[in-house]
């Protein structure tokens, strides 16, 4: 099954089966829902032209039902950049005047973390819908008054997780549900990059403006930039939540840039089942690139590149096994086992094997966004759901709660505690499984 | 123990099993016998080659080998026929391979005396410490093919960890058991030929994970080859022995050790990526 086939299956078996419990946000990714809005179209705005920005205009390119009517920046030389794919799109410098825009039904958010809760909730106030690039919030409270003021509002609103929408992770996790490797006794995240995360500044008086993500006025670094991606995965195996989140982050080797977020951090949440999960993110080496593991008591599924391992692999065929076959066919061939000494194949020897067909592997090198990660479907999610006018189910408590512990694993680190989310910022949760 | 039998091809049934011992798996074919048959030699084999397993282990403080390396540099010690007869053929060996294999290779010399009136055995240095791996498949592949050949069997191969093979009689189809060494670079890809007719085959060389393991005991160290040796003959014993031994020595060394061995043949295989180079060592 490929990605095309399993995104169409999505439609025919999550309304009816299991999937739909586990996955009912990919409803608005169906078949079905494209058949409803078929020949619809939503006015769009972009708020928020830079990198990100570009990527998810890249997608809407090839959806027929969007029309981008209002675009907004107030960086020039990014909003010249989209001006030029919609030249009839008007332009703001300013967010508020977009969403006066009574044409513009819905926006795109893809701005520094730190506007990411005022701009929501201005946006929902506006009546506009809203898709928002993760992470949800700068803070704990400000993701708390996003979800309220979604909930008060009504309105559509989605968050940039597009793992959430990846065929490999969807498919992965069905599996996982299944008991396909057994119990989970284990979450593996890392994220490892060998670059200074720094985009190209025309003018020193940009330099914080362009690089948010290094300063913590804006940003919370790699936690929110680049764990909360991540952070999805044990809830979404386990159906549960973290009890306690612990870590230590520093500035190891960028350090003279005048940075102020890490470059260095590592992150355990533990469950209440007593399983761990682990983020680690380096940005000074890049040996092992980007990995997400989920491991069970009969094996591993590797969600990055779709791979399942067991942990009870099949020998390899064994020259006797070779000969066998040859007699009992009545021929006779050389069988090629004979080696300085046999080895046993233990599992991380032992080849996987993949989960589907037509597997794109992304590698977390780019900063910006990849090709076949689950934006397009979640872009093309959230079209639907505006059309539609109805919230796809459970997927923005799942964004919600990996900002919340995005956030706390930060402050665990810099307050250097075992931190307990507090009951003031739990939501209602209705576990996946 | 796996066992299976096949009687898919009626003109030759086939019995197979397959167990581990001595750190490693162990494979039988028997072709031509009953399912019955086929499945009490394998319980023969493997109870053989356990019981050989667990007295050779020098890691089983219970076994007599373990006496031997803890008392022996103290005090003789007695130790039982299949033992002392093993110990005897290390010795023999170690002297005809000009001392590149040895029972003791961290040690210098011969590293025990033994005495053939008591059965007793004396370690030369408290250091020296009996180590059988490189010996016990072969003398255990000798056994093993006694073993069969007593009970009447005319076709069998005995796969001892893929390193130590040895046959009776031919395949059915063929003149020989067609073993081919695989490319330790390309796995999968065939890399020397071998045709097996009441013969054996060993082949030393790096661990299957590239590690030196085998020592050269004129220096006490690892040696740092990346060739392997093959050595084809009639005994599975001295293929297994003379392997070690020549992957052990200099390569100036190598052709006057064969020339002690007649009958036997040895084959340095060294592989670079799907790139194989052999030369007969002679």
């Amino acid at each position: 099954m490929n990605r095309k086939e399993f995104l169409s299956d999505c439609g025919k078996i999550g309304l009816t089966g299991v999937t739909l419990s586990l996955f009912p946000w990919l409803e608005s990714c169906s078949d079905k829902t494209r058949q409803q809005t078929s020949g619809e179209k939503v006015r769009m705005g972009i708020i928020g032209t830079g990198s990100r920005g570009l990527f998810h205009i890249q997608h809407l390119l090839q959806m027929p039902n969007v029309e981008v009517v209002a675009l907004c920046d107030n960086y020039l030389p990014h909003l010249d950049n989209a001006s030029q794919y919609f030249p009839k799109a008007k332009r703001y410098d300013d967010y508020r005047k977009l969403l006066d825009d009574r044409n513009v039904e819905c926006v795109i958010i893809a701005t520094p973390l730190y506007l990411h809760a005022p701009m929501t909730i201005d946006a929902m106030e506006a009546g506009k819908d809203v898709f928002c690039e993760k992470s949800m919030a700068y803070t704990l409270d400000q993701a708390l008054e996003v979800y309220n003021r979604r909930q008060q509002l009504g309105r559509v609103l989605l968050i940039g997780q597009q793992r959430l929408f990846d065929p490999k992770y969807i498919k992965a996790m069905q599996m996982i549900h299944q008991g396909v490797i057994g119990d989970v006794v284990g979450v593996r995240n890392y994220w490892y990059r060998n670059n200074d995360w720094r985009r190209e500044v025309p003018s020193p008086e940009l330099e914080r403006h362009i690089n948010w993500r290094l300063y913590s006025e804006y940003s919370r670094g790699l936690m929110t930039e680049l764990a909360c991606h991540q952070l999805q995965n044990g809830s979404w195996a386990m159906g549960m939540l973290p009890e306690r989140v612990m870590g230590a982050g520093s500035l190891v080797h960028w350090k003279e840039d005048g940075r102020d977020v890490y470059d260095s951090v590592s992150a355990i949440f533990s469950y209440p089942n007593g399983v761990n999960m682990t983020f680690e993110s380096i940005i000074s080496n890049k040996h092992f690139g980007m990995g997400e593991q989920i491991l069970g008591t009969k094996g591993t599924i590797d969600l990055v590149t779709a791979m399942h391992y067991t942990d009870e692999p099949a020998p390899r065929g064994s020259g006797i096994h070779q000969l066998i076959e040859q007699i009992e066919q009545g021929v006779m061939s050389n069988s090629v086992f004979a080696g300085t000494s046999w080895a046993a194949e233990t599992s991380s020897l032992a080849a996987g094997r993949p989960i589907m067909q037509d597997v794109k592997v992304v590698s977390g090198e780019s900063s910006v966004g990849a090709e076949a990660d689950g934006s397009k479907e979640l872009l093309e999610a959230f079209v639907n759901s505006v059309i539609c006018g109805k919230q796809p189910e459970k997927v923005l408590e799942e964004s919600y709660y990996a900002t919340q512990y995005a956030l706390l694993a930060d402050k665990a680190m810099h307050e250097g505690a075992i931190l307990t989310l507090d009951e003031k910022y739990k939501i209602p949760y209705e576990p996946l499984k | 123990m796996q066992f299976h039998y096949s009687s898919k091809n009626p003109l030759y049934p086939m019995a197979s099993c397959a167990f581990h011992a001595m750190h490693t798996r162990v494979e039988m074919l028997v072709v031509g016998v009953e399912r019955d048959r086929g499945e009490e030699l394998a319980h023969m084999l493997r109870e053989r080659v356990c019981d050989m397993a667990r007295r050779f282990n020098r890691f089983d403080m219970t076994s007599p080998l373990a006496v031997v390396n803890a008392r022996a540099a103290v005090e003789a010690v007695s130790v039982d026929d299949e033992l002392y007869m093993a110990l005897q053929l290390c010795e023999v060996f170690r002297k005809g391979t000009y001392g590149y294999f040895s029972a003791a290779p961290t040690l210098k010399g011969a590293p025990f005396v033994l005495c053939d009136q008591s059965h007793e055995v004396r370690l030369q240095s408290e250091d020296a410490l009996i180590d059988l791996g490189g010996f016990a498949k072969g003398f255990a592949l000798e056994q093993i093919v006694t073993l069969l050949r007593s009970e009447g069997v005319g076709m069998a191969l005995v796969n001892f960890g893929n390193s130590s093979i040895a046959s009776i009689g031919h395949h059915p189809y063929g003149e020989g058991w067609g073993v081919g060494v695989e490319n330790p670079e390309c796995r999968g890809m065939q890399a020397f030929e071998v045709r097996l007719c009441d013969g054996a085959m060993s082949l030393s060389g790096r661990t299957p994970s590239g590690e030196y393991h085998i020592i050269n005991p004129h220096t006490g160290v690892k040696v740092a080859q990346d060739e392997m040796i093959l050595v084809e003959g009639r005994s599975p014993l001295v293929a297994e022995v003379l392997s070690t031994a020549l992957y052990a020595a200099p390569a100036s060394e190598r052709a006057t050790i064969m020339q002690s061995f007649g009958g036997y043949v040895a084959t340095e295989i060294y592989c670079r990526g799907a790139n194989v180079k052999c030369r007969r060592i002679e």
